[in-house]
């Protein structure tokens, strides 16, 4: 089945749209001027490539500007163009949007936050709030772009783009998607500019990508958004291919929290297979849409790992970076480069590299530094993010490969299960004490000594987010004996987890620091801790995980988005291994700020937190490895909207023992849904009493049904989890052979 | 500034801003490379290291290949300071 890019919507610095994004790349500007967006005294940096004239106000429904950000702003744009590009109307036909960034509202938020901080008692549920989590650039894309059925938030650090591209052509490989709108969007803030200038990677004049004298990267801001579809359903409705998206692949390096590893080592085996995926070779590329950000470290890593995976045909292939023209757009990169390959197949056009007047002898290849006509038959784009997370894409001239092989559609399994909360940290039995009668927990953090399971030498950069969701992982690995540093295993093996706040408090405490004291103290050591995708960056350098590395956030369902996503990306065999859940903090701003404005839950109870890891595995490998399955998966579901009949058509309890009812936090909607079942009437146990309340008590849910399965007292789950406007739900099954195979409606 | 002082208060900074864990300022070692082995810090730390030394003493380390010598040992951080400290 071949992948068509329908549709393409940019907003870039250098233009709206993304035809004359291409223009003027084609053109040879650049976007580089002094930075208008906002002023902080004593920056030393002060170029980037922002999109000016841009406003929330310009695009958002009036009178709702104020819960909305530039991101969503530069999103909506994007993702608008490229659906009507496609002639998609996604009120007549279901589409899904998967959206990587990782600052979304963070501008519009960085006064107010500072300004909290010093005035605890002003925490409320405050209107502006809304567009500081990541999910809520795909919620307001939804709100007015849509309605999509699915989304998913993502962030991998300065690849989350490229990831957003990769979840979703899995989904329609495997047949679970017949139309996807996937990319990236960021904007300028804060933030990111003075912590990118602490980790001094930022040139304070225009970058050059592989010169021998770059200094660092420039920040730029956008959005980047292709329409995917199946040949077959595109054709069936008239649509034409602009290219096809042949090739994905992701794997983390499991190196170094901000520095790549020099090698190149992660990125040639994630560049070569994404070729394996495509079915072509080097011998059929005739561009590479570099990550060249112009910063030391990544122009070199990047040279080695071309060589090594292009081999001799690294002598022929050209090469540019897009980012000498319209600076590091971090999350938005990887869906606004994709659209650049895209685009060159279909204008048989390479783009140049601009800044670029002397190579590096570290960066030796073909360096195109004046756009020039060629036919292109394939075309990669490579994206990398802080953590080592890298990901690589294959665009191709439409037809012109062989059809590729089909997906499979591996029965999908879970073989370990962890919690770190109110009662400690446990494997899948002791998840299960979650289930049992007792008290309530105490509110706030709960007590937990990283240095009881990890080694403090080795886990010194993490932060506690980082540390509970290390310790989450790690305890679910151990307890499946499954050993990452087998030989082959960590290629195949990733994490998803994230947060549905972020790291809302660190941010926090880094501005203050920033407006107190000046840019220049801004701490370099904390900022790579600020991404949404830290923790599990960590997790994966700690543990050693090489395979799909990254964090998804959706509001109060961020461990069922997880879970359900690690679910489908083995089942379709991106990974045969994904440890998925969420970590999230006790914190007075989400308590009684966050929590409230964006889902609308006040209180229901004792306010804990905590971390959860369920280990995913294909069926076939866990029971080759003799591995202990907990519990099978026999379906899953997600949507947007309210459908209260979303659960209608859910398999019916298994027959053969008891089955439960399982949910983080009670929820009438939730409640109201099952009772519109096959699962109507059976017990209800939600987790929140025991576990507290908190964003992350679905995956205290997920892990507490597979250890009821595990010990026998039930036959089968149904997990259901969500927040505002969104739903999952996931049918575990004990692990009797002969039961059918895992299947998605 | 005393010598000794401002060698007590760098350990300090290294152990609480490069979240040297389980060690105290004494564990330091006034003579052994700061990077590489030993404490095993990297250029991360190092960044962390010039805007702590810059916050707490008011003295400024220089980008890039002029580091190299300050950053070789405490004691070569140490004198950096003092002499910085004195021109002042």
């Amino acid at each position: 089945m071949r992948i068509w890019v329908t549709g393409i919507g940019v907003v870039s610095p250098l233009a709206r749209g993304a035809g004359e994004t291409m223009d003027r790349l084609v053109a040879g500007e650049r976007a580089f001027a002094e930075l208008e967006l906002f002023r902080i005294p004593e920056m030393r940096a002060r170029v980037a490539a922002e999109v000016r004239g841009l406003t929330a106000e310009s695009v958002a429904p009036p009178g709702e500007a104020e819960g909305w950000s530039r991101t969503d702003a530069m999103s909506v744009l994007a993702v608008r163009e490229a659906l009507g590009e496609a002639g998609i109307d996604p009120k007549r036909t279901p589409v899904d949007l998967l959206l990587g960034g990782t600052t979304a509202g963070m501008f519009e938020t960085e006064d107010l936050l500072a300004w909290l901080s010093r005035e605890p008692s002003a925490i409320t549920p405050l209107q502006r709030m809304l567009s500081h989590p990541l999910s809520s650039t795909a919620d307001r894309v939804h709100e007015v772009a849509g309605p999509f059925r699915r989304t998913r938030s993502l962030c991998s650090a300065c690849s989350s783009g490229a990831n957003a591209l990769l979840l979703g052509a899995a989904w329609l490989r495997a047949g679970l998607s017949d139309c996807v709108v996937a990319g990236g969007a960021d904007g300028l803030c804060r933030l990111t500019f003075t912590g990118f200038t602490a980790l001094s990677a930022v040139d304070p004049g225009p970058c050059r990508p592989f010169d021998r004298r770059r200094a660092g990267l420039n920040l730029g801001e956008g959005a980047g958004f292709l329409v995917l579809e199946p040949e077959d359903k595109a054709r069936a409705r008239g649509a034409r291919p602009i290219a096809e998206l042949r090739g994905w692949a992701v794997g983390a390096e499991a190196h170094h929290i901000t520095n790549p590893e020099a090698s190149g080592r992660a990125a040639a085996r994630v560049m070569l297979a994404a070729l394996a995926r495509a079915g072509i070779g080097p011998a059929d590329l005739d561009y590479v849409n570099a990550h060249g950000t112009a910063t030391p470290l990544n122009d070199a890593m990047e040279t080695a790992a071309l060589h090594t995976a292009l081999g001799a045909e690294a002598e022929r292939i050209p090469v540019s970076s897009s980012k000498g023209q319209l600076g590091h757009t971090l999350g938005a990169a990887g869906g606004i480069e994709a659209a650049i390959s895209a685009m060159a197949i279909a204008r048989g056009v390479i783009p140049p590299t601009k800044g670029l007047e002397e190579v590096d002898p570290a960066c030796r290849l073909v360096h195109v530094t004046e756009a020039r006509r060629a036919p292109l038959r394939a075309v990669m784009s490579n994206s990398f993010g802080f953590g080592g997370t890298d990901t690589v894409l294959v665009f191709a001239e439409p037809g012109r490969f062989p059809d590729p092989e089909p997906a499979p559609r591996r029965a999908v399994v879970m073989t370990a299960a962890a919690t770190v909360g109110a009662l400690g940290v446990h494997g899948v039995a002791g998840s299960g004490l979650y289930l049992e009668p007792g008290p309530a927990p105490a509110e706030g953090p709960v007590a937990f000594q990283a240095g009881e399971h990890l080694d403090i030498t080795r886990a010194r950069r993490l932060d506690r987010a980082g540390r509970l969701a290390t310790v989450a992982v790690r305890t679910a690995l151990r307890e499946a004996a499954f050993d990452p540093s087998a030989p082959g295993v960590a290629e195949s093996t990733g994490a998803l987890v994230g947060a549905s706040f972020g790291s809302v408090d660190a941010s926090t405490a880094f501005l203050r620091r920033v407006y107190d004291k000046g840019a220049k103290f801004a701490s370099p050591a904390d900022f790579p801790n600020l991404v949404p995708s830290s923790p599990v960056g960590h997790a994966s350098i700690y543990l050693g995980l090489r395979g799909p590395v990254f964090a998804m956030a959706d509001l109060g369902a961020t461990a069922e988005s997880t879970i359900t996503s690690a679910v489908e990306l083995v089942m379709v065999g991106e990974a045969d291994a994904v440890a998925a859940g969420s970590v999230e903090e006790a914190s007075p701003m989400i308590e009684r700020c966050l929590g409230p404005i964006c889902t609308g839950i006040q209180q229901r109870g004792v306010r804990a937190e905590g971390a959860s890891a369920v280990l995913v595995e294909a069926e076939d490998g866990a029971r080759a490895r003799g591995a202990r399955v907990l519990g099978r998966v026999r379906w899953w579901s997600s949507w947007r909207g309210s459908r209260p009949d979303g659960l209608r058509d859910a398999p019916a309890p298994p027959v053969d023992g008891d089955a439960w009812v399982l949910v983080g936090r009670e929820d009438e909607r939730l409640a109201a849904l099952v009772e519109a079942s096959p699962w109507a009437g059976r017990p209800l146990r939600a987790l929140a009493p025991r576990a507290g309340d908190h964003e992350g008590a679905g995956g205290f849910a997920v892990a507490a049904a597979l250890s009821a399965l595990a010990d026998g007292r039930i036959a089968g789950a149904l997990v259901v989890g969500g927040a505002p406007d969104r739903t999952y739900a996931l049918i575990l099954e004990a692990a009797a052979a002969g039961r059918d195979a895992a299947r998605a409606p | 500034m005393d010598p000794s002082e401002v060698r007590q208060q760098l350990k300090e900074l290294m152990v609480s801003e490069l979240n040297l864990e389980g060690k105290s300022p004494s564990d330091i070692d006034d003579a052994a490379p700061l990077f590489g082995e030993g404490l095993g810090l990297d250029s991360l730390d190092a960044l962390q290291l010039a805007m702590s030394v810059e916050e707490r003493f008011g003295v400024r380390i220089p980008e890039g290949d002029e580091a190299r010598p300050i950053f070789a040992s405490v004691d070569a951080l140490v004198a950096h300071i003092v002499k910085a400290k004195a021109a002042a």
